[in-house]
C-alpha cells in the first residue's frame, strides 16, 4: 500500500510536468492545426538555460525568469520565421517543419551546453516522509506551480477577451477573421503560451528528472500523448491526461520494469487512439463530408 | 534526346518508360563512376548513402503514395539489422538467406504494427510511428538476447562465390544493383494501378473509396513495403559496420531518412537516392566543419544542419530537389512544355462529333440483375446530428433498370441520405441492403464492391490526375494487378493498356475524348461533373447514385446527359439522382421520391408527384388549396431552389 501511494505521488508530480507540456500542444494545435514537435525542446531549453544561469551566479528566481524569457523569444521567433511564411499548411508540412525546428534546437543546445545531462538546484532542497511515503519539496513545488499555471491558462481562455478570441480562431477561423480577429496574432499568442508553459515545465522538472540536449524528445512525446488522451483540444483534458500518464508510467516502472517506463506512453497512445479517437476525456466530434 | 517526350499530348501525362530507362541508366553510370574514380573517403560516404537511400526510398513511397509520414523508419531499419545479425552470428545462416529472412520478419512486424496504427490519421499516425521507433530502441536496450546496450558484434563482410566484399569500393559496387532494383520496383509501383488508386486517395479519399478503392488495405500494403525497404537497408548496414546496437533505431536516424526523402522530393523515387547522397555528404561535411568552428563540439552536431535544411525546404521548396529540377526544365524549354491543353485537333473533333441522337442501350453486359428485381433496399434510415434529425425513417426500394429521382427543397436531407446509402456517413439507425448485402455503416468501397457507386454534389475530382487518370481510377475494381504484380510490371502492362483503352472509349462516349489528357481541374465546372459521371460509369455499376449531375451544365449538355441516362437504363443500370431541375427530373425518372425536412412526403410516378398537394406545398410554401400555386407547379417553374 505504501508502495502504491509512493508511486502514485511520484506519478502525479511527473504527470504535472507532462500536463504543462500538453497544454502547450493544445494551445498551438487549436489555433493553427499544427502539432508542434519542438514543444519538448522548449522545456529542455528552459532547463538548460536555467542551469547555466545558476552556474554563472544568478539566483534561482532570476535564472528561472531568464529561462522563461529565452524560451518565449524562441517560441515567438519560431512562429514568425517558420509557421507564418507557409501558405498551405498541411499535416505533412507542419510535422516536417516543426521536426526541423526541433532538430535544429536540439543540435543548438548540444553545441552551446554540451552533451551532459545535469539537474537544476532544487527550489527547496530535501523532503519529508508522511505515512511511509517520501516526498521531496521540489515535487510539491511542481504540483503547486503546475496547478497555478494550468488554472491561469484555463482562466485566460475562459475569461479574457484575448483568450476568447483564440478560441474563436480555433473553432471558426473564417468567422473570427470576419469579426476582426487577426489569425496571425492569435497564432503568435498561441506559440507564446506554448513557450511559456513549456519553459515552466522544463525549469520545474530539471531538479528531479535532469535535463540534457536530448530530453526534449521524450518530454515532448509524452506531452503529446497526454494532450491526445485529453482529446488534443482541451486544457482540462490535457491536464487530466498528463496526470494519468504520469501515474501509469510510475506504476509500470514500479511493478513491472523500469525499462518499460518509456514504452507505456506509446502503447497507451495507440490503444487509446484506436479505441477512442477523440481521447479518453474528449467529446466525440463528427467529421464533416 | 528529350524530343520524343515533348510530343506527348500533355505535360501531365504519365512519365514515359523511355524516360525511366534513361533515368535509371544515368544513375547507374554515375554510381559506378563514383565507385571507380572517387577517393576512398568519398566512396565510404557513398556506401552509407546507398544503404540509407533504400530506407529513404521506402519512406518516400509511404509519404508520396499513402500520404502518411513515418517518424519511426529507423525502427524497421533496426529490426532488419538485428534479425540479420542474430541469424548470421548466432545461427550461422548464409548472408543472402539471412537477409531474406530478415526482410520477411520485418514485413511481418510491419503488418502487425500497421494494422492498428494505420487506423490513425495524420498527426496521430506520425507520432505513433515515432513511439514505435522508441519502443524498438527500448526493447533492444532491455533485451540481453540482443546484447542490450552494446548490441551484437562480429558480423562478417558478405561472401559470394568464395569472394569477400570487404573493401569500400567492392561493397559499394555490391550495393549498386540492389539500389537500382529497388528504384525500378518502386517506380513500377508508383506508376501502377495501386499507385494511381493511392494518388486518388490523397486527392479525395471519399471519392476513391466510392470507386471501390480499399484505402486501409492499400495503406497497410504500402506501409509494409516501406518497412521492407528499410529492412533491406538494415541488413546491408549490419554487414558493413559489423556491429548492430540500439542506436540503429535512433530517432535522429529516422529524421535523416525523412530529410533524404523530403530533400529529394517526396514520392519521386530518384529523389530519395539523390537526397541520400546529399544528406550523407552534408553529414560528413558538418561533422568535420562544426568542431572546427565550435571548439569542443562533440556528438550529433550535424543535426543542426539537418534541422535548418528540413525547415528551409518545407518553407521554400516543399517539392524538394525534384521541384527545382522540373521548374528549371520548364523554364529552359519555355512554352514547349507549358503548351498543355487539348491537342490541336480539338476543334476538328468537336465538329466531327455532333452525334445523331442515339438511344441504343449502353453498358449492357452479362450478369446484370434482371430488370424489375429489387436492387437497393433502404429501410428506416435515420441520421441525427446532435438534436437535428437530418433524415428521418427513410424507406426506398430501387429496382434494377429504373431511374428514381430524389427531390426536395434545400436542406431536405437528400445528400445526407446519399451519404448514408453510399457509406460516406454512418446512419444513426436503419438498414441499407445492396444486391442482398447489408452495407450500412460500412465503408464506401464495400458499397462499390456490391456494384454501386456515386458522384458528388461538391465535386470530388482527383485534382492531381488527368481526365483519363480520373476515369482509370474508376476501373479499379475492373482490374486486379496487386502490389507484387505491379512491382514486377510484366503481367501488369497488358492490363494497363486494356484499362486505358476502355477508359478512353468511355470518355469519347461522354464527349470528353479531346480533354482526356488534360488535368481534370483545368476543365470548366460542368465538364468536371461529366468527368465524375464518366469515372463512376467506368466501374460499370448496377446502381448509380448521381448527386445533382445537371448543376453547371448547359441546356445542350443537360439533354445529352439525360439521353445518356436513358441509354444506361436501357442497358440495365439502375440510377438514383438528386436534382434541382425538377422538369428534367420529371421527364426522366420512372419514380420520384420527395423529401422535406428529412421525411419522405411522397413517392410515386412523376405525374402523381407533380400533383401531390404536399409536394406543391413543400416547394412553394403555400397551403394545398391555393390553386394558382398548383398551376405554377404544373407548368413547371424550371429550376426550383
Amino acid at each position: 500500500m505504501t508502495d502504491l501511494l509512493q508511486l502514485v505521488f511520484a506519478g502525479l508530480s511527473q504527470g504535472a510536468v507532462y500536463a504543462l507540456i500538453a497544454i502547450g500542444f493544445v494551445s498551438v494545435f487549436t489555433v493553427s492545426g499544427v502539432i508542434n514537435l519542438a514543444q519538448g525542446e522548449f522545456a529542455a531549453l528552459a532547463g538548460l538555460v536555467a542551469i547555466s544561469a545558476v552556474g554563472s551566479g544568478l539566483p534561482l528566481p532570476a535564472a528561472a525568469a531568464v529561462a522563461l524569457a529565452t524560451v518565449a523569444i524562441v517560441a515567438v521567433l519560431m512562429e514568425r520565421l517558420t509557421i507564418r511564411p507557409v501558405k498551405r499548411m498541411t499535416t505533412l508540412v507542419s510535422l516536417i517543419l516543426t521536426l526541423g525546428v526541433s532538430t535544429a534546437l536540439k543540435a543548438l543546445m548540444l553545441l552551446v551546453f554540451g552533451p551532459n545531462a545535469e539537474g537544476l538546484t532544487p527550489f527547496t532542497p530535501g523532503g519529508f516522509t508522511v505515512a511511509g511515503v517520501s516526498i521531496r519539496y521540489q515535487e510539491l513545488w511542481i504540483l503547486a506551480i503546475a496547478a497555478v499555471v494550468a488554472s491561469a491558462v484555463y482562466w485566460f481562455y475562459d475569461h479574457t477577451l484575448a483568450g476568447k478570441s483564440l478560441r474563436a480562431c480555433a473553432e471558426q477561423p473564417v468567422a473570427a477573421r470576419l469579426v476582426g480577429i487577426s489569425l496571425g496574432r492569435a497564432s503568435l499568442m498561441a506559440f507564446l503560451i506554448a513557450g511559456c508553459v513549456g519553459a515552466v515545465a522544463g525549469v520545474l522538472a530539471s531538479p528531479i528528472y535532469f535535463t540534457s540536449w536530448e530530453s526534449g524528445l521524450t518530454l515532448g512525446l509524452k506531452g503529446f500523448v497526454a494532450a491526445t488522451l485529453g482529446g488534443l483540444v482541451s486544457v482540462r483534458g490535457a491536464v487530466l491526461g498528463g496526470l494519468l500518464l504520469g501515474v501509469l508510467e510510475n506504476l509500470t516502472a514500479g511493478y513491472i520494469s523500469t525499462g518499460l517506463r518509456d514504452a507505456v506512453a506509446f502503447l497507451l497512445l495507440i490503444v487509446v487512439l484506436v479505441a477512442r479517437p477523440s481521447g479518453v476525456f474528449g467529446r466525440h466530434a463528427e467529421a464533416r463530408v | 534526346m528529350a524530343r520524343p517526350a515533348l510530343r506527348l499530348p500533355g505535360p501531365h501525362r504519365r512519365r514515359s518508360r523511355r524516360g525511366d530507362v534513361i533515368g535509371i541508366t544515368v544513375i547507374a553510370v554515375l554510381l559506378v563512376a563514383l565507385a571507380l574514380f572517387a577517393p576512398p573517403g568519398l566512396t565510404n560516404v557513398g556506401v552509407y548513402a546507398l544503404i540509407y537511400s533504400l530506407a529513404a526510398l521506402g519512406l518516400s513511397l509511404l509519404m508520396g503514395l499513402a500520404g502518411q509520414v513515418s517518424l519511426g523508419q529507423a525502427g524497421f531499419f533496426a529490426i532488419g539489422a538485428y534479425t540479420q545479425a542474430v541469424l548470421v552470428t548466432r545461427y550461422e545462416v548464409g548472408a543472402l538467406l539471412a537477409s531474406v529472412a530478415a526482410v520477411a520478419v520485418t514485413m511481418t512486424v510491419a503488418l502487425l504494427v500497421g494494422l492498428p496504427l494505420l487506423r490513425l490519421r495524420g498527426h496521430y499516425l506520425a507520432l505513433a510511428t515515432l513511439g514505435f521507433g522508441i519502443i524498438v530502441t527500448v526493447l533492444a536496450t532491455e533485451s540481453d538476447f540482443l546484447g542490450a546496450t552494446s548490441g551484437i558484434f562480429g558480423i562478417a563482410k558478405p561472401e559470394f562465390n568464395g569472394r569477400t566484399y570487404d573493401s569500400t569500393t567492392e561493397y559499394f559496387l555490391l550495393l549498386v544493383p540492389v539500389v537500382l532494383l529497388g528504384l525500378l520496383l518502386a517506380r513500377n509501383v508508383v506508376e501502377s494501378r495501386i499507385g494511381r488508386a493511392l494518388g486518388a486517395v490523397n486527392d479525395s479519399e471519399v471519392a476513391a473509396e466510392s470507386l471501390g478503392v480499399d484505402t486501409f488495405r492499400l495503406r497497410v500494403q504500402v506501409f509494409v513495403l516501406s518497412a521492407a525497404y528499410a529492412s533491406v537497408a538494415g541488413t546491408a548496414f549490419a554487414h558493413w559496420l559489423g556491429v548492430v546496437n540500439p542506436n540503429t533505431a535512433n530517432f535522429p536516424l529516422s529524421v535523416s531518412f525523412l530529410l533524404m526523402a523530403v530533400l529529394g522530393g517526396v514520392g519521386t523515387v530518384y529523389g530519395a537516392v539523390i537526397g541520400a547522397f546529399a544528406v550523407e555528404g552534408l553529414d560528413d561535411g558538418l561533422r568535420r566543419l562544426i568542431p572546427e568552428l565550435v571548439p569542443g563540439a562533440v556528438g550529433e552536431v550535424q543535426l543542426i544542419g539537418f534541422g535548418i535544411l528540413l525547415t528551409t525546404i518545407m518553407i521554400f521548396l516543399p517539392g524538394g530537389l525534384h521541384q527545382l529540377w522540373t521548374t528549371a526544365r520548364r523554364r529552359l524549354s519555355g512554352s514547349d512544355l507549358e503548351g498543355g491543353g487539348p491537342p490541336a485537333d480539338a476543334d476538328a473533333t468537336a465538329d466531327a462529333v455532333a452525334p445523331p441522337p442515339d438511344e441504343s442501350p449502353l453498358l449492357a453486359r452479362e450478369g446484370r440483375p434482371v430488370a424489375g428485381t429489387p436492387l437497393l433496399e433502404v429501410s428506416g434510415l435515420t441520421k441525427r446530428f446532435g438534436g437535428v434529425t437530418a433524415v428521418d425513417d427513410f424507406d426506398l426500394t430501387v429496382h434494377a433498370g429504373e431511374i428514381v429521382a430524389l427531390i426536395g427543397p434545400n436542406g431536405a436531407g437528400k445528400t445526407t441520405a446519399f451519404n448514408m446509402i453510399s457509406g460516406a456517413v454512418d446512419p444513426t439507425a436503419g438498414t441499407v441492403t445492396m444486391a442482398g448485402m447489408r452495407v450500412e455503416g460500412r465503408k464506401p468501397h464495400v458499397f462499390a464492391r456490391a456494384g454501386a457507386t456515386r458522384t458528388f454534389q461538391n465535386l470530388q475530382i482527383f485534382t492531381s490526375a488527368t481526365v483519363l487518370g480520373n476515369v482509370m481510377v474508376g476501373r479499379h475494381l475492373r482490374s486486379r494487378t496487386g502490389l507484387l504484380g505491379a512491382a514486377l510490371v510484366l503481367p501488369a502492362r497488358r492490363e494497363e493498356r486494356a484499362l486505358e483503352a476502355s477508359a478512353r472509349e468511355l470518355l469519347d462516349l461522354l464527349g470528353l475524348g479531346p480533354d482526356a489528357d488534360r488535368l481534370a481541374v483545368d476543365l470548366p465546372f460542368g465538364r468536371q461533373r461529366l468527368v465524375e459521371v464518366a469515372r463512376a460509369l467506368a466501374l460499370e455499376p448496377d446502381l448509380l447514385l448521381l448527386d445533382e449531375p445537371m448543376a453547371g451544365l448547359s441546356g445542350a449538355e443537360r439533354r445529352d446527359l439525360a439521353r445518356l441516362l436513358r441509354r444506361l437504363r436501357a442497358g440495365g443500370m439502375a440510377i438514383v439522382l438528386v436534382e434541382h431541375d425538377v422538369e428534367a427530373v420529371l421527364a426522366l425518372a420512372d419514380r420520384v421520391a420527395v423529401l422535406e425536412d428529412g421525411v419522405r412526403i411522397a413517392l410515386g410516378a412523376p405525374e402523381e408527384v407533380r400533383h401531390d398537394p404536399a409536394v406543391v406545398a413543400a416547394y412553394l410554401g403555400v397551403e394545398p388549396e391555393d390553386s394558382s400555386a398548383v398551376a405554377v407547379a404544373e407548368t413547371g417553374p424550371g429550376e426550383l431552389r
